[in-house]
C-alpha cells in the first residue's frame, strides 16, 4: 500500500492541519483526511482513528462548528467550518509552527565553523 | 470554560441526537473510504473489510469522541447512579425505612422552619425594616410591664430625638362601613401624617397632613389596596361612608402593604384635641395607642434610647401624680418592631424548631446505623469487586451516590411531608400567631431543603465510606466466615448510636409530657367564673350617633331588654371588656385617705364598667356584699365592686364593703368617691396562665364605659344556638349595629390557649416519631446481631442450649442499651426542663412521674421492637447452620 511510505503526523499539528484543511472550505470528516493528504502533496496521512476524537475536542474547544448537510452523492454528512475563534487559533499556531521550524532548521544546519 | 460547559449542555440535552450523529458520522467515513477503495479496483468485500479495519475500533473511537467532548464523567456517575438505584432496589425494607426516616425528619423541620421563617427571620415587609422600632411606656413597679403611648408622648418627641428620623402613632378599631342598612364592620386603624413615610410604604395618592389631625377636618381616608379592589376600585375623590360620617378616599396602598398582623384595610387621621396633647396627660396612655418610629442610618438603637430616656428625665415630674408614676419605675422602652411584635411566641417557636432538630439528629443516628449494618453485610461483595479492579476512589463514589439519592430522594419526600406539616400546623392554629397569617412554604425554603439533603448524604457516606474501605482492609476476602463477628469498633460505634438515640427520645417525651401537663393545668384552672353556657359577643358604637352618655345608656338598656326577652336567655349584660378578649390594659385606682407607704408606687389594675346582669350572667362568685347590676347604672350612684385580691392588697382583714376610692392616680373630692357594695372573686383577664394578682375594679357602665361593648350572654341552651338571635336583637334595636367576634366563652378560653396547645401536639407528634425511630433503631441493631452469630447460636443450641436462654441473651442486650439511654436521656430531660421553664405551667421542670413515664415508655416499646428478633434467634435450627459451613 503507498500510504505505508507517507510521513506520519508531528504529535501535536494534527489540530492545526485540522484547521487549516477546513480554513479551505466546509468539509466532512472523510473530507478532512483528503484534504490534508491533498495538500501536502500527498505526503501525510492521518490515521484514520484519530481523527474524529480531534474534530470532537476542536468542535467542543468552538474552534470549529458542525452542520448537517448533504454530500457529493447525495448522503446525509457532517460538515465542519471554522469559527472566527478557530480561525484566531489556525493565525497562532501558523506562526508558532515557523517559528519552531525556522529554529530547527536554522540549528540542523549549523555547521563546525559556525559554533 | 463558559463556551465548554455550554457544549456540553447543549450536548447533554440531547445526548441521543449525539450519539445518532456520531455512529451516523462514523459509518459514512467508512462508506466513503469504501467506495474510494472499490474505485480503485478492491473488490467490494475485501474493500469493506479492509476500511474497517483501517479505521480501528468504532467503539473505542466513540469512546475516545465522548471523552473529547466531556461526557465520560457524566457516564461513570450515571452508571453509578444506575448501580445505587439497583442497590436499593434490592433492599426494599431498608430503603423504605430510611426514606421514611427522612421524610419525616426533614418534613418535621421543614414544616417548623417554615414558620420561624415566615415569623421570626423575613424581615418586616418595609424598605429597611430593621431599623423599625416602638416605643412604649412602662411602669413595672405598677404591675404595668407596657402601656401604650400617650399623645403627649407624641407631640413632645415628634422631631426633638435626634436618633429617630420619623415618629408616628397609631391605634386599632372597627368602623361600621357603608351606607345605612348595608353596613359591614370593619377593623381600620388610625394613624398620624408619618405614618406611612415612616414604614416606607409606598402609596397612590397622598397621606394626611397635620390638619387633617384636628378632630373637626377629620374627613378623609386611606385604604388598602384590596379593600379598594374589592369595592370597584373608585377613583380617589370618592365619598365613602365611616361610622355614619362621610370620608373622601385621598390615598390607595400597593398591594404589598401589610403592617404587622393587622387586618386594618382603612386607615383614618389620628386626631386629637389640645387636651389630650397637654403634659398632664402625659402618662395617659392607655393600652391602645402605639408609638413607631425609624433609626435614622447609622444612628443605633441604644442611641435612641438614651435621648428618650434623657428627654423623660428632662421633662421630671410636674406634678404629685406624675411623681408617682415616676416611682411606679416609668420607663420609654425602644425595641425593635419585629422581635417586640413576635416577642410572645419567640420562645415557643425556638424550642419548637429546637425539637424538630432533635428528631432530625435521632434521624439521621438511625439511619447511620443502619447504613453502617447494610454496610457491613456488603463487604464480602466490596472485597471481590476490589479484587476484580474497582478502585478506592470508585467504591467511595459509589457510596457516596448511593447515599446521595437516598437522601434527596428522602428531601424530595420530605418536601411533601412538610408541605402537610404546614397544613397541620396552621390548623393547629398558627396563623392566628403574630405574623401568621403568612405562613407558607416558598420555594426558598424547599431549595434549602433539598440542598441540605444532599449535604446530608455527603454527611452519611463518610463513616460509611470509611468502614467499608477499613473493613475490606481488615478483613478482606477472607470474610466468607459468615459467622465471623463484626469488628469490636464498629460494634460499639453502633450501640453508642443507638444509647445516644434512646436518650434524645426521652429527652423529647419528657418535653412533650411537661407541655401536655401544663397544657392539662392551664385548662384545669378555673377562669373564675362559671364558663359553660356564656355567649359573648362584641358592638362598637359609633361615636357620631352614641356620642353622649345619655345615648349610650339609652342604647345599653334597649339592648338589655330585648336580649333578656330572648327565648333561652337566663341573664343578659354588657361589659367595656371580657375576659381574655385579648385587651388587657389596666389602669390605676386610689384608695380614700390612703397614704402609700414607703417605696410604694401606684398599681395598675383592670377597669371594667358593667350594665344589666354581667356578674350573673359570667357566673361569678360573690364573696361579700352584692353584685352591681343595670340599676346602679340607671340610678347613677357611685358605687363599685372590686376582687378579692384588689381586696386583700388595699384592706388585708379588714371589711371591703363600704370603703371607697377613686379612679386615677390621685386623691379627690369626696364627692367623686365610689363607695365599695361588693367583693367578688379574681378571673382571669389575659390568659389562663395569668399568675399575679393584678386587682380589679367594676364600675357601673355609667362611669367606666369606653368605645369598646361587650354582650354576655348567660343561656340555657348551647350558647353557638343563640349566636343568630344575639345577631338579630341587635339589629333590632339598630340596623347599623353588627356584632362581631360572637363566641361561646369556652370558646374563648380554649382559643387563648392555641400556643401551648399548639407546641404540646409538635412536642407530642415530634416525640411519636422519636419513640418509633428508636424501636425502628434497636430492632435494627438487635437483628443485625442475631444474623452476625447465628453460628454461635447454632452451636450452643447444638451443645443444649434452651430457646428461652438464646432469648434472654438478646433482650439482655436490648437492656443493657435501654439503661445507657435512660441514665443519660434522663439527666437531658432535667437540663431541657430548666430550659423551657418559661414554657411550663403549674408544673415542676424536674417532674418526676413524667420522666419515669418517658423513660417507661421507651423501655416498653424498644422491648417489643427487640421481642421480634430475640424469638428469631430462638428458633434457628442448629442443624441448618451447621450445614451451611
Amino acid at each position: 500500500m503507498p500510504e505505508k511510505r507517507l510521513t506520519e503526523v508531528l504529535p501535536g499539528t494534527l489540530d492545526m492541519l485540522i484547521l487549516k484543511a477546513v480554513s479551505l472550505n466546509p468539509l466532512h470528516g472523510y473530507g478532512v483526511l483528503q484534504r490534508i493528504h491533498q495538500i501536502s502533496g500527498e505526503a501525510l496521512n492521518i490515521p484514520q482513528g484519530s481523527l474524529y476524537p480531534a474534530l470532537y475536542r476542536l468542535e467542543h474547544q468552538d474552534l470549529i462548528t458542525a452542520e448537517w448537510g448533504v454530500s457529493d452523492n447525495n448522503r446525509k454528512a457532517k460538515y465542519y467550518t471554522l469559527t472566527p475563534a478557530g480561525r484566531q487559533r489556525l493565525r497562532e499556531e501558523t506562526a508558532g509552527w515557523y517559528r519552531l521550524s525556522k529554529a530547527i532548521a536554522a540549528a540542523l544546519n549549523t555547521t563546525r565553523e559556525e559554533v | 470554560m463558559f463556551r465548554r460547559l455550554r457544549s456540553l449542555a447543549r450536548i447533554l440535552w440531547s445526548r441521543d441526537q449525539f450519539e445518532e450523529g456520531m455512529s451516523d458520522e462514523l459509518r459514512f467515513h467508512i462508506e466513503q473510504y469504501t467506495r474510494e477503495l472499490i474505485g480503485k479496483g478492491v473488490a467490494p468485500q475485501e474493500a469493506a473489510r479492509r476500511a474497517r479495519l483501517e479505521f480501528g475500533g468504532v467503539n473505542s473511537v466513540q469512546e475516545e469522541c465522548r471523552e473529547a467532548r466531556g461526557l465520560q464523567a457524566i457516564d461513570t456517575v450515571s452508571r453509578q447512579f444506575r448501580h445505587a438505584f439497583r442497590a436499593l432496589g434490592k433492599t426494599p425494607k431498608f430503603t423504605a425505612t430510611a426514606l421514611l426516616t427522612l421524610a419525616i425528619c426533614l418534613g418535621a423541620n421543614l414544616a417548623i422552619f417554615g414558620v420561624v421563617d415566615c415569623i421570626l427571620l423575613r424581615p418586616l415587609p418595609f424598605p429597611e425594616a430593621e431599623r423599625l422600632v416602638t416605643i412604649f411606656n412602662s411602669y413595672p413597679k405598677a404591675g404595668v410591664d407596657r402601656d401604650g403611648s400617650s399623645f403627649t408622648n407624641y407631640y413632645e418627641r415628634r422631631g426633638r430625638i435626634p436618633a429617630l428620623s420619623g415618629l408616628a402613632m397609631y391605634r386599632y378599631e372597627t368602623a361600621v362601613v357603608g351606607e345605612s342598612g348595608a353596613t359591614e364592620r370593619r377593623e381600620i386603624a388610625r394613624v398620624t401624617p408619618e405614618f406611612f413615610e415612616v414604614l416606607g410604604a409606598r402609596l397612590k395618592g397622598r397621606s394626611f397632613t397635620e390638619e387633617e389631625t384636628t378632630p373637626e377636618l377629620n374627613s378623609v381616608v386611606i385604604l388598602t389596596e384590596a379593600w379598594w379592589r374589592e369595592h370597584g376600585k373608585p377613583e380617589l375623590g370618592t365619598q365613602i361612608r365611616l361610622n355614619g360620617v362621610a370620608r373622601s378616599i385621598i390615598g390607595v396602598l400597593s398591594p404589598d402593604f401589610h403592617f404587622l398582623s393587622s387586618r386594618a384595610r382603612l386607615f383614618l387621621p389620628l386626631s386629637s384635641t389640645p387636651e389630650q396633647r397637654s403634659p398632664r396627660q402625659r402618662h395617659n396612655g392607655g393600652n391602645a395607642r402605639h408609638l413607631i418610629a425609624r433609626l435614622k442610618p447609622g444612628a443605633s438603637l441604644n442611641q435612641a434610647q438614651a435621648q428618650i430616656d434623657a428627654q423623660n428625665a428632662a421633662l421630671g415630674a410636674g406634678t404629685a401624680e406624675e411623681k408617682m408614676e415616676i416611682e411606679a419605675g416609668f420607663r420609654s422602652v425602644v425595641a425593635p418592631l419585629h422581635a417586640d411584635h413576635v416577642a410572645t411566641v419567640r420562645p415557643v417557636l425556638l424550642w419548637m424548631q429546637a425539637g424538630a432538630l432533635v428528631l432530625l439528629l435521632i434521624g439521621g443516628v438511625n439511619l447511620t446505623n443502619l447504613l453502617l449494618i447494610r454496610a457491613n453485610s456488603r463487604v464480602k461483595e466490596l472485597s471481590i469487586r476490589h479484587a476484580l479492579g474497582a478502585s478506592r476512589m470508585h467504591i467511595t463514589g459509589e457510596i457516596a451516590v448511593e447515599t446521595t439519592m437516598l437522601t434527596v430522594a428522602g428531601g424530595l419526600l420530605g418536601l411533601a411531608a412538610g408541605a402537610a406539616g404546614i397544613h397541620l400546623i396552621k390548623f393547629l392554629g398558627a396563623d392566628r400567631l403574630p405574623l401568621g397569617s403568612a405562613i407558607a412554604l416558598d420555594v426558598r425554603i424547599a431549595g434549602v431543603c433539598v440542598a441540605g439533603a444532599v449535604c446530608l448524604g455527603i454527611l452519611f457516606s463518610i463513616p460509611i465510606a470509611w468502614f467499608s474501605l477499613r473493613a475490606r482492609r481488615t478483613r478482606g476476602a477472607h470474610s466468607d466466615s459468615r459467622g465471623g463477628t463484626s469488628s469490636p469498633a464498629a460494634q460499639r460505634l453502633r450501640h453508642a448510636f443507638i444509647v445516644l438515640q434512646m436518650a434524645l427520645s426521652v429527652v423529647l417525651l419528657s418535653g412533650a409530657g411537661l407541655l401536655a401537663r401544663s397544657l392539662e393545668q392551664a385548662m384545669a384552672t378555673s377562669p373564675g367564673f362559671r364558663a359553660d353556657h356564656i355567649l359573648t359577643g362584641e358592638i362598637s358604637p359609633a361615636w357620631a350617633k352614641y356620642g353622649s352618655w345619655q345615648t349610650r345608656l339609652a342604647l345599653n338598656e334597649a339592648l338589655l331588654r330585648k336580649l333578656s326577652g330572648q327565648p333561652g336567655v337566663a341573664a343578659a349584660g354588657l361589659v367595656n371588656n371580657v375576659p381574655l378578649s385579648g385587651n388587657d390594659g389596666k389602669s390605676a385606682a386610689t384608695v380614700k385617705g390612703r397614704v402609700a407607704q414607703a417605696g410604694e408606687s401606684t398599681r395598675g389594675h383592670y377597669a371594667y364598667g358593667v350594665d344589666g346582669e354581667y356578674f350573673t350572667a359570667m357566673g361569678f362568685t360573690l364573696l361579700q356584699g352584692r353584685f352591681l347590676t343595670g340599676v346602679d347604672s340607671r340610678r347613677n350612684d357611685r358605687v363599685c365592686a372590686v376582687d378579692e385580691d384588689f381586696a386583700r392588697y388595699y384592706w388585708p382583714g379588714a371589711d371591703a364593703v363600704g370603703q371607697q376610692l377613686f379612679r386615677g392616680s390621685r386623691q379627690e373630692a369626696d364627692s367623686e368617691a365610689f363607695t365599695v357594695v361588693g367583693v367578688v372573686a379574681a378571673v382571669k383577664q389575659a390568659g389562663m396562665t395569668e399568675l399575679a394578682a393584678q386587682g380589679a375594679v367594676y364600675y357601673p357602665y355609667a362611669h367606666r364605659g369606653d368605645d369598646r361593648l361587650f354582650v354576655a350572654i348567660r343561656t340555657s341552651v348551647a350558647p353557638e344556638a343563640l349566636a343568630l338571635a344575639l345577631q338579630k336583637t341587635v339589629r333590632e334595636v339598630d340596623p347599623d349595629l353588627p356584632v362581631s367576634n360572637i363566641r361561646a366563652m369556652e370558646t374563648l378560653i380554649s382559643d387563648s390557649l392555641v400556643t401551648p396547645r399548639a407546641a404540646a401536639m409538635m412536642a407530642g407528634i415530634f416525640s411519636g416519631i422519636a419513640l418509633a425511630l428508636s424501636a425502628i433503631g434497636a430492632y435494627g441493631v438487635v437483628s443485625y446481631s442475631v444474623t452476625q452469630r447465628r453460628r454461635e447460636i447454632g452451636l450452643r443450641m447444638a451443645l443444649g442450649a434452651l430457646p428461652a436462654q438464646i432469648r434472654t441473651q438478646f433482650v439482655n442486650l436490648a437492656f443493657r442499651l435501654l439503661i445507657g439511654g435512660i441514665l443519660i436521656g434522663t439527666v437531658g430531660a432535667f437540663l431541657m426542663g430548666r430550659a423551657i421553664k418559661q414554657l411550663l405551667f403549674g408544673v415542676s421542670p424536674a417532674h418526676v412521674p413524667t420522666m419515669v413515664g418517658a423513660a417507661l415508655l421507651l423501655v416498653l416499646v424498644s422491648l417489643l421492637a427487640c421481642v421480634v428478633p430475640a424469638w428469631r434467634a430462638s428458633q434457628i435450627n442448629p442443624l441448618q447452620v451447621l450445614a451451611e459451613e
